[in-house]
């Protein structure tokens, strides 16, 4: 059966993987926990401000707690996705470091820009 | 049983796949969970963009750039796509809440997890309907 092949592996290597995969699982959970509530109240927020024109919007980000709320969400909302694609090429392209790095630029740009937006209009 | 073609096949046990599984529901909401997660990805990016340009228009360094966000998310095609990122991200928003409950140890009888598998997909719709019903009936978006 399979689980022999498993013994082959060295001890050395599963404890590796014991504490870094415990910390990516947690901090997939954690991010999912903080997120429900984040995307709920960005929902409401979306509600209150659909058609609501400009004014209404650079006011909205303006607020001190709605800029560091937005800031927030987005920091945790694309960690939480580059876990969640990150998963996706792990299955897929189990090889690739191209498409890991790939992901992580990818997350850091969106994320750069929606920092940078809040942070011209905060400032504006 | 026969060894394996390679020692390394060994040590990547593969995802149940598609052709050897028969439909039942825990399986279509995993795939669907794992879809409306990457489809969510384009709302990140569209919230994004929202952000920059408020933020370019209200600097000054791009003042066109609201008007331009909103040809595109004000426009028919927009509203659709706007509606399709609401769908994914409120089902992935209950099932992520499905598997918070069974990362807690909950509801692994096949019963339970099948009714969880349920619920939870039809929240994320109801949660989408019961959004654009609200955003129609107050008339903040019109077609």
């Amino acid at each position: 059966m399979v689980d022999s092949y498993l013994k082959q592996r060295s001890p050395k290597e599963w404890k590796t993987s014991e504490k870094h995969g415990a910390g990516e699982w947690l901090a997939e959970r954690w991010t999912s926990v903080a997120l429900f509530f984040l995307t709920l109240w960005a929902a409401w927020s979306a509600f209150g401000l659909a058609s609501q024109g400009y004014e209404a919007a650079l006011a909205f980000v303006k607020v001190p707690l709605n800029a560091g709320l937005l800031a927030a969400t987005f920091v945790i909302t694309m960690w939480h996705t580059y876990m969640g694609l990150n998963a996706n090429v792990l299955d897929y392209f189990p090889n690739s470091r191209a498409l890991r790095l790939l992901n992580l630029l990818f997350c850091l740009a969106v994320l750069a820009l929606a920092l940078g937006g809040i942070y011209l209009a905060f400032k504006a | 049983m026969s060894k394996p073609r390679s020692t390394e096949a060994a040590y990547r046990p593969l995802s149940p796949h598609l052709q050897v599984w028969k439909f039942h529901i825990t399986m279509f909401t995993s795939i669907l969970h794992r879809a409306t997660g990457i489809a969510s990805v384009v709302g990140a990016v569209m919230v994004a963009a929202w952000l920059l340009a408020i933020g370019l228009t209200a600097s000054g360094y791009c003042p066109e750039a609201y008007t331009l966000f909103l040809s595109f998310a004000a426009s028919p095609v927009g509203l659709f796509v706007w509606f399709g990122l609401t769908l994914a991200g409120f089902i992935h928003l209950t099932g992520g809440l499905r598997h918070l409950i069974w990362d807690m140890g909950l509801g692994f009888k096949i019963s339970s997890a099948n009714a969880l598998a349920w619920w939870s997909l039809l929240g994320g719709i109801a949660l989408t309907l019961a959004f654009w019903a609200v955003l129609f009936a107050t008339g903040k978006v019109v077609l």
